[in-house]
């Protein structure tokens, strides 16, 4: 049961409820960066101060209109968020541009959602001039949360919210040169934060302990609104604080005797590899009953790992909870329920590569693949060939298909995509389907694998990064490179996580006096002030040797086997210069 | 030939290494004076090279000092200013 009355149809009604049954629980905790707390919200004073927000938002703006939401990691993204939601604006969360980055990499989203607000706080207006400076010249107004208004406004009367009516928009993070928002509606939402509570059982008693960035479909829906939802705590981090001491974040777990607590896998490797016995003296983790891993591949060494480093501690390997999940449907897909250990297959890596599974040929090739569970009831999956459209038999890879209250309505004014990614349909099955765009299988007793994926999308600490935003980075860095003849793709690291590799074509006329270093730099600093991420590995190749389909679009996919079998036609490489991110 | 004192080529000394090994390059391959995001590191990379240093030195330099002083050269600069006890007398990896 979920303690909710059966007629909520929004968060907002979930908020009323929390804010009227325990007004003076504590909702949210946000730590400070070296220990103890900042600050705090009940579910009263958080409903006050939306309800306050929300007034003075819809001064300036209709329901149905786009509000910005950009702020530093703190509390006042949330009540942002509830104040957006009770106005009936929609939200749209973005992360703070990097300081170096020359190019607004938002402004292909403003451009994308024109919003009629941007919102955030002084403490951002005052430490990142810089910001509030690339709006200046924006068609919409900046509202502060703890600004005043000339005049005292008037709660007025509550938006009526329907289901239909879409909550927030979550642009994918990176995209700059084609974004796409997903919408999510207060139907969606919180018919997937109920699927979420019955996968993981969440109580009013399950205590949180997060640091993922608000603005990532993961923070913010699987950490801060899941909680709120099911009346717990939800005790919240800088990001910054969690990547200086991952430790810090197991500190804050036993503290506060959480329950639940998750991240992507990288987070799990960084514990691991910053394990210090000086600094987990006192450290008790048995309250926490649900490690969730999710928004990146889940690797069994990691989380064999990680129940090796930190059982002593009380850590118990049935709280590994892996998940599969993707904005486009709202957040979560299938998840490992219940307390018992994750399951894992071993599979021909060889096999893998090729999109099918069979048992590994010698010990070289074992691969574990880790389940990510079930679908939770009310949803359906599917796995397809993604040429035929036709639906697949248990233990045959496909793609994966999903149906369900929680898929979103569609892309932000593209019907195109849309259409492409949320309208798909399967001979013989009833309803339209939502393709991931991720590979996977399903074993016979119905447990989810995620193999692969078919989509182009680099994944790096769990942030989504679309190849054509790399390579339009990386052309645009120096002269001497071609343009639409880069390619950006994920490979795996030597330490297994992914890294990106970016192959890129010089220009016949300069091929002959090139200075390679000059050009690897560029790249790496445009790729890093852009989209923070470290390049793993430059290549340059001579002018008209990328692989390329008749059309003349590159072949990524083509690329990758080269770069792997080192068949590319090198200009120059870095190779001897190999700088794979220590991490 | 810029006037450098001990503290300061103690900690260039450090850093270099740190990111020699870091980014796998030759430790005469990183130019004190080329910026950090030219070398390729990442926020996160800064991040665990902050906190390697502070831990080196057993101090707190807080978290913008990567991103205020961008290079091996103006770092050393600062950090050695602000903690000449420190910077000259730390020893090792």
């Amino acid at each position: 049961m979920n303690g909710l009355p059966e007629d909520v149809t929004s968060l907002t009604d979930v908020l009323a409820h929390w804010a009227d049954q325990q007004p003076n629980a504590r909702a949210y905790v946000f730590l400070k960066e070296r220990g103890g707390e900042d600050a705090s919200l009940t579910f009263g004073q958080l409903k006050a101060g939306a309800n306050a927000l929300a007034a003075r938002i819809a001064e300036r703006a209709q329901p149905g209109e786009r509000a910005i939401l950009l702020f530093q990691p703190g509390l006042d993204f949330i009540v942002a968020f509830f104040g957006c939601l009770q106005a009936g604006v929609i939200a749209v969360p973005l992360m703070v541009p990097r300081r170096t980055s020359a190019r607004d990499s938002s402004a292909a989203i403003l451009t994308d959602c024109t919003p009629r607000l941007l919102i955030t706080n002084s403490a951002l207006k005052e430490s990142r001039p810089d910001v509030i400076e690339r709006f200046r010249d924006a068609p919409f107004d900046c509202l502060l949360t703890d600004g005043t208004d000339d005049t005292q406004v008037a709660p007025g009367p509550a938006c009526a919210i329907g289901r239909d009516d879409i909550a927030f928009l979550q642009y994918t993070s990176g995209s700059t040169s084609t974004p796409k928002g997903v919408m999510v509606s207060h139907g969606n939402l919180i018919d997937n934060l109920e699927m979420i509570r019955r996968g993981l059982g969440s109580t009013p008693e399950s205590t949180h302990v997060g640091w993922i960035p608000l603005y990532h479909d993961m923070g913010l829906v699987l950490n801060a609104l899941h909680s709120l939802y099911v009346g717990a705590n939800c005790v919240l981090m800088a990001p910054s604080a969690f990547m200086q001491r991952p430790l810090s974040w197991l500190r804050a777990i036993s503290d506060y005797r959480a329950v639940e607590a998750g991240a992507p896998n990288f987070a799990y490797d960084l514990c691991v590899n910053r394990f210090r016995q000086e600094h987990t003296r006192e450290l008790d983790l048995s309250s926490w009953k649900v490690a969730y891993n999710a928004a990146e591949p889940v690797r069994a060494d990691t989380l064999e790992r990680f129940v090796t480093t930190f059982a002593r501690y009380g850590f118990d390997r049935s709280a590994l909870r892996p998940l599969y999940g993707l904005a486009e449907a709202t957040l979560l897909v299938s998840v490992r329920r219940g307390a018992m250990a994750p399951v894992t297959r071993t599979v021909s890596r060889a096999a893998l590569k090729r999109h099918q599974l069979s048992a590994p040929a010698t010990d070289a090739d074992r691969y574990s693949l880790v389940g990510c569970g079930h679908t939770v009831s009310g949803e359906k999956l599917a796995i397809v060939d993604p040429q035929t459209q036709r639906e697949l038999g248990a233990n045959y890879i496909g793609e994966i298909w999903v149906s369900g209250p929680n898929v979103a309505q569609g892309y932000w004014k593209n019907a195109g995509a849309t259409r492409d990614t949320f309208q798909a349909v399967i001979e013989g099955r009833t309803g339209v389907w939502l393709r991931t765009g991720d590979l996977g299988f399903l074993d016979e007793d119905s447990e989810l694998f995620v193999t692969g994926r078919i989509k182009d999308i680099i994944i790096i600490r769990g942030n989504n990064h679309y190849p054509q935003d790399i390579e339009n980075t990386a052309h645009n860095s120096h002269p001497a490179l071609r343009r639409d003849c880069g390619a950006a793709f994920a490979a795996a690291n030597p330490n297994g996580s992914e890294m990106l590799v970016i192959v890129h074509e010089v220009e016949r006329a300069q091929r002959h006096h090139l200075d390679v270093d000059e050009v690897l730099g560029a790249i790496r600093e445009a790729v890093v002030n852009e989209h923070e991420i470290a390049v793993g590995e430059i290549v340059l190749v001579r002018p008209g040797t990328l692989p390329k389909t008749t059309s003349g679009k590159v072949q990524r996919n083509l690329t990758r086997v080269l770069w792997q079998k080192k068949d590319l036609d090198t200009q120059s490489d870095d190779a001897d210069q190999r700088h794979t991110a220590g991490r | 030939m810029e006037n450098l004192d001990a503290a300061e080529l103690n900690i260039r000394r450090w850093c270099t290494d740190y990111l020699a090994e870091t980014l796998k390059l030759p430790p005469s391959r990183i130019d004190p004076q080329t910026k950090f995001a030219r070398l390729g590191m990442d926020s996160a990379m800064s991040v665990f090279f902050l906190v390697a240093l502070e831990d080196w030195l057993g101090v707190e330099l807080g978290s913008d000092v990567v991103f205020d002083h961008p290079t091996v050269a103006e770092l050393a600069r600062h950090v050695a200013g602000r903690f000449p006890q420190a910077a000259a007398s730390a020893v090792g990896k």
